[in-house]
């Protein structure tokens, strides 16, 4: 039996795809809203505004691609799937980010984890940035309708080893440890998340709010790079594109409204190519990661981190007992351990990193992410634009934040010992694996944290459109439109003032509800609610 | 023009001066066609017999063959990379294929194919915990493109203990 595919369905009904392989688009094209990306704000955004009876056009840089073609393998997912292959640096190098480019983005490609924003964040942003309706209770039912329309809910399946070693761990040194809420339905546990869901489970932009607005005849345009905004009198006059292939023709978009969701990095550096303008000096800037430094440990037992629920138990400790703008904090996570991201997270080279491949299928791996954004030495990175007009980020790793990449692999590498690890190897070029506790926590109190020594990494990227309450404090509204330009909004991650601290996917889902709501009512009189 | 977006890499004006073939490495690319030019394929054989000892078969025809593997793959994974890091890697390939580049970034006086696996290792080892930015890069980017366009093959995954995905 085999698993059908929603896209390709939808596709013989006769959705209006083009683009790519789909055949070229016109090269001018009237609607009443132009989206830019189709990932977790642009999904949100296109399902709203096309219930509201408006003609939506969405803009993808990368393919469209559906459980036919996902076929768990890294080698095909991350060069389809991802920005740059997965391989998206930072300016120094020192920082690689996942980041998705296809329909869907990143949610056709996370690892599923939902957690509405945590109530310290709004509260930062309510105080810092003028805010004041980003209470928890003012989000609350955005949030509780996203959940429904995106079958969020708790896990109940046993969580995989590589998890229930952070539980287990958690537990032995008397740390807070729960369950992660997942956005799927009729899971199969295969644990490929990441490379794409063949089975449909996952309850992505792809598979959701995507079919919905194609269904109400909204547009996409696939393989097709938003270049910038033509600006005339205040005002966006059109949105120019082009087709990524060799022979990419331009395509003249004109909409009563724009909303730009490609993204943080990419979003803003559409307005930078498009010199939008920026009176107060915020575009690109307070761009956040959630840097995150990660442990290996080998234990005993088999732990098989490829199989299973990528993430399903998280700690929050070394964020709550901590004050937000305090020493930057940080939240425990398991990742999925897949061939091609372990072979090349794996440090060092030889008989040593032999060793420690053939310990794969022993690895327990955790994460730590970083919460940057809530204290003034930790104030993100910048969007710049490279000579080719591709986005670049370049996001300092200071003390500040190396202070925390030091605190994350000690509570890691205790963690990991507490869960029986036979040794830990924290994720730095000048680390060995140690076997003990005393011993690893020895060596990284020793051990000189550097870009490029320190191993960090990046799934969240967030920011650099922030939201404020007045034109100095953000480039956005509270209502997400630009403060400068009023038929334009911003519905993405880049509109976070700060990091979230949480994997944001459940954040851009309810926040961008309530400003798609917003925005419906004000274009169209009627009120949408997203389930 | 070319001078400038070299400069971009992060090459300190000491790297250049003492690499005097750097107008030499201009003109001999890294890559040709999103490729790895001839010139740069027996360095990243070098490079990945290296960084691969211990994975990599025993026996000289099988380890020829799996560097042969590694190779192929390698342009398939550089075929995926966008073009302003197809550029940068075709100037690092360019500069680590000249003499003085391979002496003053990689710290190897042998010719790449006539080096001792260890003493590959040995350079990489250096440029790995250099205390110059521009040297830890290079060998960051050239360890994850070796792993991971190697481990891209099914083949390669018995020593990795991953028995792949499960049928759908």
């Amino acid at each position: 039996m085999p698993v059908p595919d929603p896209i390709r369905e939808g596709l013989a009904r006769g959705w209006r795809v083009s683009g790519g392989p789909h055949g070229q688009p016109p090269r001018r094209i009237a609607c009443d809203i132009a989206i830019v990306g189709s990932g977790a704000g642009a999904g949100v955004t296109a399902d709203i505004l096309s219930r509201a009876g408006l003609q939506v056009l969405l803009v993808e840089e990368g393919p469209l691609r559906s459980s036919s073609d996902f076929r768990q393998l890294e080698s095909e997912a991350y060069p389809a799937l991802y920005q740059e292959s997965a391989a998206r640096k930072t300016r120094d190098k020192a920082i690689t980010i996942l980041q998705g480019r296809c329909v869907g983005g990143s949610t056709t490609v996370n690892w599923t984890s939902s957690f509405r924003t945590p109530p310290a964040t709004l509260t930062h942003w309510q105080q810092h940035f003028g805010l004041a309706g980003f209470g928890n209770d003012d989000l609350a039912p955005y949030f509780e309708q996203a959940e429904r329309r995106l079958s969020i809910g708790p896990w109940l399946a046993a969580p995989n080893e590589n998890n229930d070693l952070l539980r287990r761990g958690a537990a032995k040194l008397g740390i807070a440890a729960a369950a992660i809420p997942r956005n799927v339905k009729g899971c199969w546990n295969l644990g490929s998340c990441g490379m794409g869901c063949p089975t449909n489970a996952k309850q992505s932009m792809l598979v959701t709010t995507i079919p919905a607005a194609l269904d109400r005849g909204a547009s996409l345009l696939v393989e097709t790079r938003a270049e910038r905004f033509e600006f005339a009198n205040g005002r966006v006059r059109a949105l120019l594109c082009r087709g990524t292939g060799p022979d990419g023709a331009e395509i003249r978009i004109e909409a009563r409204h724009y909303v730009l969701a490609g993204g943080a990095i990419n979003s803003p550096a559409l307005l930078l190519r498009s010199q939008a303008p920026d009176p107060h000096g915020r575009l690109g800037r307070r761009t956040f990661l959630h840097p995150v430094v990660i442990s290996a440990s080998v234990m005993p037992q088999q732990v098989e981190g490829w199989k299973g629920a990528p993430q399903s138990i998280y700690s929050d400790h070394f964020l709550e007992t901590q004050p937000v703008d305090g020493p930057i904090g940080y939240k425990l996570e398991a990742p999925p351990l897949h061939p091609l991201i372990f072979a090349s997270t794996t440090t060092g080279m030889g008989q040593q990193q032999a060793q420690a491949l053939r310990d794969f299928p022993f690895t327990h791996a955790l994460l730590a992410l970083l919460r940057d954004g809530f204290h003034p030495q930790s104030e993100g990175g910048t969007v710049h634009l490279r000579s080719d007009g591709s986005p670049e980020l370049d996001y300092p790793l200071n003390d500040f934040v190396l202070d925390g990449c030091r605190r994350a692999l000690l509570s890691m590498a205790e963690l990991q010992f507490a869960a029986g690890a036979r040794h830990v190897l924290p994720v730095h070029e000048l680390a060995q694996p140690y076997t003990s506790w005393a011993a690893a926590r020895q060596a990284l109190h020793a051990m000189p944290m550097q870009p490029l020594l320190t191993k960090v990494v990046s799934a969240h990227v967030m920011g650099g459109c922030g939201l404020g309450g007045t034109a100095s404090l953000g480039v956005t509204r509270p209502d997400g439109i630009h403060w400068q330009v009023d038929n334009l909004s911003v519905h993405d991650g880049s509109l976070f003032p700060t990091s979230i601290g949480a994997n944001p996917q459940l954040s851009v889902y309810g926040i961008v509800n309530r400003l798609a709501q917003g925005l419906a009512k004000s274009l169209s009189g009627r009120d949408i609610s997203l389930a | 023009m070319r001078r400038r977006s070299w400069l971009k890499l992060g090459l300190g004006a000491a790297v250049v001066l003492a690499v005097g073939g750097g107008a030499a490495a201009l003109v001999t690319p890294g890559l040709r066609d999103g490729k790895l030019a001839a010139e740069s394929k027996p360095m990243m054989a070098a490079i990945g017999a290296a960084i691969l000892d211990g994975v990599l078969p025993q026996a000289p025809a099988e380890r020829a063959t799996a560097l042969s593997g590694l190779l192929a793959r390698t342009d398939a994974v550089i075929a995926t990379l966008p073009p302003h890091a197809q550029a940068e890697l075709s100037q690092l390939l360019a500069l680590l294929g000249t003499a003085a580049g391979r002496r003053a970034l990689v710290g190897l006086d042998a010719p790449w194919p006539d080096a001792a696996v260890q003493d590959v290792q040995a350079a990489l080892q250096d440029m790995r915990v250099s205390s110059l930015l521009l040297r830890r890069q290079a060998y960051q980017g050239l360890h994850d493109l070796v792993g991971g366009a190697y481990f891209s093959d099914a083949g390669t995954w018995q020593v990795l203990g991953y028995p792949g995905p499960v049928a759908v």
